[in-house]
């Protein structure tokens, strides 16, 4: 049977052993009380509000990195894809009317999604290799639509939009409630349902997958086609916060994506993650920002922490495997 | 004390190797003479390669001296192995494709004390050495381009491009048409009269009663006799090789067969393996044998009937209905099972739990439309089956890679037995497993038998195949090369089929 916490903390070596397992989200908590000690700002409503509306469009593509990375795939696609969505949703919103708009935004991201998805799974092509090409072909998608300049909103439906993106329900900002319903969604369909368990079979052992009858190919053609709606959701977020869609948007972010998902324990061979721990990731990244922007570091020393922070965060899960 | 020792230029006395609990070699003595071939025999897991890879270096011995030339060398890799002057060339090919037959020949010394490569001389050296072999190969070609057969004789240039003494040979003729053979035999005896030491493992016994001058057979780990090829023949050989009882390791059967055949291949062939022209039909409650030496084509040939590898015709019918299987799901999808003999790497899903790994086929049976899964209805499956195969855990939600083999396979096995198989092939069932969880596994198989499933068992193990089965049926060269009803079971009537000999008359 499984040892409950309390029987855990009290085996031998067993706080250390808790710590090592629990490890994102021990650092999450550490360096929320270290943020907490270092600066009289970090828990004001203002602060912790922004933090959350900073992370929601990472947090958003990177729970669909995760279930790319779930399979074994990788995804460098997203941050692209967030300007390309956000450009057309920018687009689609001053024609339609604002749940058209989503709507085919959100199917357009799955449309693109599926072009990594049918070149990883029926053309048998490096998820690396595929994505990295749509990764191009979006980012000069957005700014030929675009002409290279942002498309702001001009109509009801965007001003309304751009409300919601920018307020807050019970204090909470209503796009990281969005990213919390999705985050939610994921735990759900990963350990309940078909899908979720499908796809992490697939990482652990394709082979094995295949042999025991698994359409490997479809379930890994969905990963993307999803990642891609998701990328979707997070470009209509990001650009209804700032009431336009400019194709400068989701610079690197895959890269954050990816950071996240591995802070978050994710093995990038497949097969281990979750999205709880993916989503203390996105936090975790999040928080650095936050702090060393409260305490007037550069953005320059910033990605020297942040890279740190992966090396670390990843050493210490060498120790759980162990 | 020298002299008498210069008799031979290598002498193994007394090797014993274990892996984890598993034996594999026990006081295994071989002794080789300068030029001389010496044939190296046995069943499937008699411990022939691990004895080869205590010479080369790859395997460290547990017990046992190594002497070779009167000195005694105690190789640690490959490399040193090398350095000793034994070389091997094995089954699976170890070339580099992507480059030159002159690269790999020389791969070892590409760079050594050298900033500049001096690329004519390599390549004008490795074409001389090739064409001392007697095959046409142009050493500037890149490997990935030569035909199989060119690429064994590469294997064995790059052999011998060092200073070797005693060179082995591991199955190199599987490849070979009878032409290839005969040159590759002319080779063998030229590099003979050079003085080197050969070790030749071979099934096939005519070609060592031509080429060899002494043999040594190993049985489960043991050296059952060595002698000169002259004072034998393939009668005792063969004795050698078998001859052991039954032991009371196979549960007795008595399951009623049906008459109508529940699965039916017709004249299946593949199209990228050797499988072809494979008939056969298995009844329901049946457990039907399938033997043959390694590389003979029985795991391909499940394989190809289960939709994983590609068929160039055939029929294949199902309670009597014709069924196309072109994907393990669409086999799948028909209740045909597969249980694969590389457990690690095809079998199982070692990272997760056990809980996650037997559900994978039968999600059908425990989720709602929309995928959700009913995990009371999972647990009450699972639990039941680890209670049921007697799987060793103290919870559903232990990783499999924490089990030991025998555990670990009852896993595999579960998969299938989860969901109402009609048809389950299961390739071997016990390899690496204890004797304990072998008769469980047994059970397992006669009680899935009961319940009017065709089941095939591909396996190495004879005593085991002959203690299971109803039928055995036994392949040779990718298709079926004879049948034996119970009868008619013998190890040495499976050898015989097994190595393309019809079987002895006895009237």
């Amino acid at each position: 049977m499984a040892l409950t916490i309390k029987e855990q903390l009290s085996s031998p070596g067993g706080i250390l052993k808790f710590l090592v397992k629990y490890n994102t989200i021990f650092i999450f908590i550490l360096l929320v009380i270290f943020s907490a000690l270092i600066s009289d700002v970090f828990f004001t409503s203002v602060n912790l509000s922004n933090l959350l509306k900073q992370v929601s469009g990472i947090g958003i593509i990177s729970i669909g990195m995760l279930i790319v990375i779930l399979t074994g795939g990788i995804d460098l696609s997203v941050g692209s894809m967030v300007a390309l969505l956000a450009v057309t949703f920018a687009i689609l919103v001053n024609i339609f009317a604002l749940p058209l708009a989503i709507l085919m935004t959100i199917v357009i991201g799955f449309g693109l999604g599926s072009v990594s998805g049918y070149l990883v799974a029926y053309q048998k092509m490096a998820p690396f290799v595929a994505t990295l090409a749509l990764m191009t072909i979006a980012r000069g998608l957005s700014f030929i639509y675009s002409k290279g300049s942002p498309v702001t909103f001009t109509t009801v439906g965007g001003q309304y939009m751009s409300n919601f993106a920018n307020n807050a329900t019970l204090g909470i900002p209503n796009i990281a409630i969005v990213f919390f319903i999705i985050v939610i969604c994921t735990m759900v369909m990963l350990r309940y349902n078909v899908f979720g368990r499908l796809i992490i079979a697939i990482g652990s052992n394709e082979e094995a997958s295949r042999l025991s009858g698994i359409k490997v190919n479809k379930y890994k053609f969905l990963v993307y086609a999803i990642s891609g709606a998701l990328a979707a959701t997070a470009a209509i977020i990001v650009a209804s916060r700032t009431n336009l869609g400019s194709p400068n948007m989701g610079m690197a972010w895959e890269l954050d994506a990816i950071a996240a998902v591995v802070i978050g324990g994710a093995s990038l061979n497949g097969g281990k993650g979750t999205a709880i721990n993916t989503l203390m990731g996105v936090l975790i990244l999040g928080l650095i920002g936050n702090i060393l922007n409260l305490l007037n570091v550069p953005s320059y020393p910033q990605q020297v922490v942040k890279g740190a922070i992966i090396i670390f965060a990843v050493l210490l899960q060498r120790f759980e495997s162990k | 004390m020298k002299n008498s020792e210069n008799e031979y230029r290598l002498e193994m006395t007394g090797i014993s190797k274990s892996f984890g609990v598993v034996s594999v070699l026990k006081n295994v003595n071989l002794k080789v003479k300068p030029a001389e071939i010496h044939a190296l025999l046995g069943e499937n897991g008699a411990g022939k390669s691990t004895l080869i890879k205590i010479l080369s270096g790859v395997h460290q011995k547990d017990a046992g001296t190594v002497v070779l030339d009167g000195q005694e060398v105690n190789p640690k890799n490959t490399h040193e192995g090398q350095i000793l002057g034994i070389n091997v060339v094995y089954q699976e090919l170890s070339l580099v494709n992507d480059l030159s037959v002159a690269e790999n020949i020389y791969l070892h010394k590409l760079g050594a004390n050298k900033t500049w490569m001096n690329w004519k001389g390599l390549i004008q050296d490795a074409q001389e050495l090739l064409d001392s072999l007697g095959f046409k190969i142009d050493a500037s070609a890149k490997v990935k381009n030569l035909s199989i057969v060119q690429k064994q004789v590469v294997e064995i240039a790059k052999a011998i491009s060092e200073d070797t003494k005693v060179l082995v040979l591991d199955e190199p003729t599987t490849v070979f048409d009878p032409k290839d053979v005969k040159k590759l035999f002319n080779i063998l005896f030229k590099l003979k009269e050079k003085g080197i030491s050969i070790i030749y493992i071979s099934h096939h016994l005519d070609e060592i009663f031509s080429i060899a001058d002494s043999v040594t057979v190993l049985r489960d780990g043991v050296d059952t006799g060595s002698m000169a090829i002259a004072d034998t023949d393939k009668d005792g050989v063969i004795h050698l090789m078998i001859g052991r009882e039954l032991k009371d390791l196979y549960p007795a059967r008595n399951i009623k067969i049906g008459e109508v055949p529940i699965f039916e291949v017709k004249n299946l062939t593949a199209k990228d393996t050797m499988v072809h022209n494979v008939s056969f039909h298995v009844k329901p409650g049946e457990v039907l044998g399938i033997a043959g030496l390694g590389g003979s084509g029985r795991t391909e040939t499940a394989k190809l009937i289960f939709g994983a590898d590609k068929k160039k015709s055939g029929t294949l019918i199902l309670e009597g209905k014709e069924i196309k299987t072109n994907s393990p799901v669409d086999a799948a999808g028909y209740q045909i099972g597969f249980v694969s003999e590389d457990r690690k790497e095809e079998g199982v899903f070692l990272p997760l739990s056990i809980r996650r790994n037997i559900s994978v086929t039968s999600f059908d049976a425990i989720s709602s439309k929309l995928g959700f899964i009913n995990v009371e209805n999972e647990y009450k499956k699972v639990l039941g089956l680890i209670e049921k195969l007697n799987i060793k855990t103290p919870s559903s939600e232990v990783n499999v890679k924490n089990l030991s083999g025998g555990n670990q396979q009852k896993v595999a096995l579960a998969k299938w037995l989860s969901i109402d198989s009609k048809v389950i092939f299961i390739d071997e069932p016990t390899r690496g497993v204890d004797v304990g969880a072998k008769i469980e596994i047994y059970n397992l198989i006669n009680e899935v038998a009961k319940k009017g499933v065709g089941v095939v068992v591909i396996s190495s193990d004879m005593p085991e195949i002959m203690g299971i089965s109803d039928r055995i049926l036994v392949m040779h060269e990718g298709t079926f090369y004879g049948e034996l009803q119970k009868e008619q079971f013998s190890e040495e009537n499976i050898l015989r089929y097994s190595i393309g000999e019809p079987l002895k008359q006895y009237n």
